[in-house]
């Protein structure tokens, strides 16, 4: 019997590739869906994953993710650092800075201030910031936004801004000012490109403090080195007891972070609907799909129960034919959403393979295709098999 | 005339569709010998086709006992009822109803897969089958490549190829042109004397009369006449 559903499956090869083309595009969908979506949420705590060697990340206790901050005392840093299992605690300084261009043009950045000391959490070669009054600037995911003149009559020209000047992009050597400070650009550095994107300038403490003063509390987050004989786990804890303070492994923050991004981001929200209601339509077009095909057979199947096919016999033929085309199907779809995602992955399109995209996928294509199949029984269930002689 | 076949005792069946009931059998009393090939004429919408449906399981209807080789149908269950129609019966219908899908000999071994024989031994009766309707040669093309009479020879061998007891054919010639009609007719007469099923042909083609052992009329849902 498997054998004759296979052959009323594979009859029609218009119909057979049109239901595993529906098929193919709603694995497609999902999964690349999913995998766009994963891609987003990884540059969301791109902050977190470039600090690979901070396995706690300490801040204020109504902080829940990388993107909306609040300062913590100055003094927390010592509070911290005093606590038994820290092996190393260096602060990081988040806020934003608009810079003036040499053309007169401005452009706002997400300022990064490392430690003085280790310049831990600035990109390499980090020890261009030692270098007086420099900063690091990356572009964060964005485009075009790194600019300035390329002649020299065109920078900081005294009869004012030279707004239509051909430019270049910004280079080793090039000033920018900040808060009418001169600063120099020591270096552009490729990190993680951000959720939303956003030009980066990376810069000691001392510079910092110095481009935006008056501040009174300046640190964002402690990023923690445990001591090897504790766990990452432990050791948060044990900080968040000890000062009050909200303290969790990285692993934790990045979700947090991705819930909140899934919370408050009208524009994940607006990503979030958009798959779902793109998976709705792929579901509902493969569900319609399967179960017209079951319909239009219904004839085939009333002959065959004429003939002395039980109940049974009819739906193993109809979870035969769904299950071939899921499995089909949904390979197809997720193997070319792998290979057209991993082609056009760039700065400008996020795109990472997670586990649950392919799983997603095929288990999104079972489901439906199994619903599609349950549908589908019943009009054979309840066929009386005397209409094959009206057929 | 040898022992009874099927025997149905005053069976009634009611189509209820909306408001309009049809009262396609009003009260049918027949009983189908062994050996014999009874035909089912009548005016169109008389009820043979619902006779013939209700005759061989296919159909519930609402009052009456209708007994298949001594089994009453109406205390079986479907699936029961699925599987004894599958072991007993063949069919033969006006409008063939191959599987488009399967070759010819796959068609005709049909009701054998459906009995879950191994597949070599259903081919090769499905194959003898075929070479009895004089189709040898046929065997792997599908019924889209061939022509009415010889679908319905490929019909005729799916009918038969499981030896049933009981063979239906509802106007197994009125797709066929005249001469095809013929040929059909001498096959399946020469198959059941052959085999030793009954058969009950429904059709309105008097050219086919001759092949009767009983000429049953119907009219408005009742048997008006039996002819010998
Ligand atoms: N499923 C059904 N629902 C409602 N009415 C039906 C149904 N099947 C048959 N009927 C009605 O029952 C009556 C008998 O129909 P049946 O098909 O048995 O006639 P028939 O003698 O086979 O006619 P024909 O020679 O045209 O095939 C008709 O009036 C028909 O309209
Ligand atoms: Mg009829």
């Amino acid at each position: 019997m498997f054998r004759v559903a296979i052959e009323m499956l594979l009859h029609d090869k218009t119909k057979y590739l049109g239901l595993l083309i529906g098929v193919a595009f709603t694995a497609f969908l999902v999964s690349f869906a999913m995998s766009y979506f994963a891609g987003f949420m990884t540059r969301g705590f791109a902050l977190v994953s470039e600090n690979p060697s901070a396995k706690v990340w300490v801040m204020d206790s109504a902080v829940s993710s990388a993107e909306a901050t609040i300062n913590m005392s100055n003094s927390s840093l010592d509070i911290v650092r005093g606590v038994q299992g820290v092996e190393y605690a260096s602060p990081l300084y988040l806020g934003d800075m608009t810079a003036r261009y040499a053309n007169g043009h401005f452009q706002s950045f997400q300022a990064i201030g490392v430690d003085n000391a280790t310049l831990s959490g600035a990109p390499k070669p980090a020890n261009l910031l030692r270098i007086p009054n420099s900063v690091i600037i990356d572009s964060g995911g964005t485009d075009g936004k790194l600019q300035t003149p390329i002649e020299k009559k065109d920078m900081w020209a005294y009869n004012g801004s030279h707004l239509n000047a051909v430019t270049r992009k910004l280079r080793y050597g090039d000033t920018i000012l900040i808060n009418s400070k001169r600063v120099v650009v020591a270096g552009v550095s490729h990190t993680i490109p951000r959720f939303p994107p956003r030009p980066l300038l990376y810069t000691s403490t001392s510079n910092f403090k110095r481009l935006i003063p008056g501040e009174k509390r300046y640190i964002t987050f402690i990023m923690v080195r445990p001591a090897t004989n504790i766990a990452p786990e432990v050791l948060a804890k044990r900080i968040s007891k000890q000062t009050g303070l909200k303290a969790i492994t990285s692993s934790a923050f990045k979700k947090e972070t991705v819930m909140w991004y899934l919370i408050n981001s009208e524009d994940v929200g607006d990503m979030v609907n958009m798959v779902v209601l793109a998976m709705l339509v792929g579901f509902g077009v493969t569900g319609v799909m399967l179960y017209m095909f079951t319909y239009e057979n219904i004839k085939q199947y009333a002959v065959l129960k004429a003939m002395g096919a039980s109940i049974k016999q009819l739906t193993d033929m109809i979870y035969t034919q769904v299950f071939i085309m899921a499995v089909v199907g949904s390979g197809i779809g997720v193997g070319i959403s792998a290979i057209f995602g991993e082609s056009i992955s760039s700065a400008s399109f996020p795109f990472r393979i997670m586990w649950f995209a392919p799983f997603i996928g095929f288990l999104g294509v079972f489901i439906v295709s199994l619903m599609a199949a349950f549908i589908s029984i019943r009009p054979i269930k309840k066929m009386e098999p005397g209409i094959v002689f009206k057929l | 005339m040898s022992k009874i076949i099927a025997s149905c005792k005053d069976i009634i069946k009611t189509f209820n569709s909306g408001e309009a009931e049809v009262k396609a059998l009003q009260g049918i009393t027949l009983d189908v010998y062994g050996n014999e090939l009874l035909m089912l004429v009548g005016p169109s919408g008389c009820g043979k086709t619902t006779f013939v449906s209700v005759l061989s399981g296919l159909l519930s209807f609402d009052s009456g006992v209708c007994k298949l080789m001594g089994e009453n149908i109406s205390a079986m269950n479907d699936d029961e009822l699925t599987t004894f129609r599958g072991k007993n019966i063949g069919f033969v219908f006006q409008a063939f109803n191959l599987l488009p899908s399967l070759s010819a000999i796959e068609n005709v071994a049909l009701p054998l897969t459906v009995a879950s024989r191994k597949r070599a031994e259903a081919l090769a009766l499905a194959s003898e089958m075929l070479e009895a309707v004089g189709l040898s040669g046929k065997e792997d093309v599908k019924p889209s490549g061939l022509s009415g009479g010889e679908q319905q020879k490929v019909a005729i061998a799916r009918a038969l190829v499981h030896n049933p007891k009981f063979i239906i054919c509802d106007e197994p010639t009125s797709s066929l042109d005249h001469k095809s009609g013929q040929i059909v007719m001498e096959l399946l007469t020469k198959i059941i004397q052959e085999k030793g099923a009954s058969m009950i042909v429904v059709t309105h083609d008097n050219r086919i009369y001759k092949y009767a052992n009983r000429i049953v009329h119907m009219e408005d849902g009742k048997i008006t006449k039996v002819a010998l």
